[in-house]
């Protein structure tokens, strides 16, 4: 195997096809029965192009953040951002030309991020918030205890003077499941 | 294709297309295509944890903006945009520089390929320098986590019994416990009173930042040792992978940052 690189790509062991790879299927099938190492590359002129597009979305980005879109703030910025990462997954990364399961074990970690916010924010909706008179969680909307979390301690009921809380106080959070 | 055996060498091979057993194939490999493509999709599988670890701090900034809105929209007034998309761009060009380096070693052009390399480890060192000069700013504010919005406890503010740099005690005769409010100018030069809460911000600010500079750090660690074994001739055409995979970590962290100059920067009510 020589490592001179002017060898014409056709009798290296590394498929140096540039621009279009119509036509050249039959190569790659070629290619994996010798064993060598196949790839596709692009020219320096499409690199410069995606960098192009990149400082162009970069500059995008940045100058809509300068309008109020209220909350649309977060979803078109992660729209021109998603854009952005994409064009370096795609093409920088050379998902386009790879394994497809590269780019499968590539999403699988976003559908995995995807998952772990959702429910945590699902879980954070659902939660009680902690009440200072009442001393366990109570739930925003119904102002009743909410379930999970810690169960008021008799010890901090104790400690309130006076009357307890007329909703959550009655029925102590929790209190059956202690039993 | 098990006809390559360590000990044939050179003459294990069928045909115009022989391949002897290379140097840099690896006994348990039966072809340079089976060894790369062994080494990408282990490489993937490490960015996917990578992308994992960093989405715990992007979950936790989600939920964080979710509880406190009005926070994140007025401490993001701190950060300087210009130098924010500055070093967005540094990190894209130093991308295409990467991209391109492996594309000179596809094609066996290895001086080519290490000016690339140097391009892009350079471009690094800009981005961290540019990094320092906004890390230093917020220090110098008092925005840190520790000081002005640390326990008062260990606040110098606090044990020296009065204030300190710019921050501000709020009902500090009454209250010696109370917390520190942060009175600092923002980037677009307007006067702002920061409550205390607003640690949330700069506290993630701080480690998604810093977990992704220690990223570019490593990342500059892993593409020199790439050049320094390009330099040596160890790569050719045939045998490109770890110029291959350091460049996709570098792409790595290019990816993160794309994701934490809106989040953090841009995101938010103008002005």
């Amino acid at each position: 195997m020589a490592t001179e690189s002017h060898q014409p790509p056709s009798a290296s062991a590394v498929d140096a096809h540039t621009g279009h790879d119509t036509g050249h299927d039959a190569g790659h099938d070629h290619g994996d029965d010798d064993g060598a190492v196949h790839v596709h590359i692009a020219s320096t002129q499409f690199y410069v192009g995606i960098f192009v597009a990149l400082v162009c979305l970069t500059i995008m980005t940045v100058k809509v953040s300068y309008y109020d879109f209220g909350p649309a703030n977060v979803i078109v910025a992660l729209l021109i951002a998603t854009t952005k990462a994409g064009l370096v997954a795609t093409f920088f990364m050379h998902l386009r030309h790879d394994k497809l399961f590269n780019t499968l074990t590539f999403l699988a970690a976003f559908l995995f991020l995807a998952i772990f916010i959702v429910f945590t924010y699902d879980d954070l909706g659902r939660r009680g918030q902690i009440d200072n008179d009442y001393g366990g969680t109570i739930d925003p909307k119904t102002g009743l205890a909410a379930p999970g979390g810690l169960p008021a301690t008799t010890a901090t009921i104790n400690d309130v003077e006076g009357e307890p809380p007329a909703g959550p106080a009655t029925t102590p959070a929790g209190g059956e499941k202690k039993e | 294709m098990a006809n390559v055996s360590e000990s044939l060498p050179e003459k294990a091979g069928h045909g115009e297309h022989a391949h002897a057993h290379p140097s840099f194939l690896q006994h348990h490999f039966d072809t340079p295509a089976q060894q790369f493509n062994a080494s990408k999709l282990g490489m993937w599988i490490f960015i996917a944890t990578e992308i994992l670890m960093f989405g715990g701090l992007f979950c936790a900034y989600a939920i964080w903006r979710g509880l406190e809105p009005d926070i994140f929209d007025q401490s993001h007034h701190f950060l300087n945009k210009i130098m924010g998309a500055t070093n967005t761009v540094v990190l894209l060009f130093s991308s295409l520089t990467a991209a391109l380096a492996v594309r000179s070693s596809q094609l066996g052009k290895r001086d080519q390929t290490s000016i690339y390399l140097v391009i892009t480890i350079l471009c690094a060192v800009v981005f961290l320098v540019v990094k320092y000069f906004e890390y230093a700013h917020k220090f110098h504010l008092g925005l840190l986590p520790g000081h002005c919005f640390g326990h008062p406890y260990f606040s110098a503010a606090i044990q020296n019994g009065h204030e300190v740099g710019t921050c501000l005690r709020i009902h500090s005769d009454e209250m010696p416990g109370s917390p520190l409010w942060v009175r600092a100018i923002d980037e677009s030069g307007h006067e702002q009173l920061l409550p205390p809460r607003a640690n949330m911000f700069f506290a993630i600010y701080f480690v998604m930042t810093g977990l992704h500079a220690v990223h570019v750090v490593i990342g500059m660690s892993i593409l020199t040792w790439v050049l320094v074994k390009n330099t040596r001739g160890r790569f050719s055409k045939e045998y490109f992978t770890p110029v291959d995979l350091g460049a996709l970590y570098w792409h790595l962290v290019d990816l993160v940052w794309i994701y934490l100059f809106p989040l953090l920067y841009l995101v938010g009510k103008p002005d």
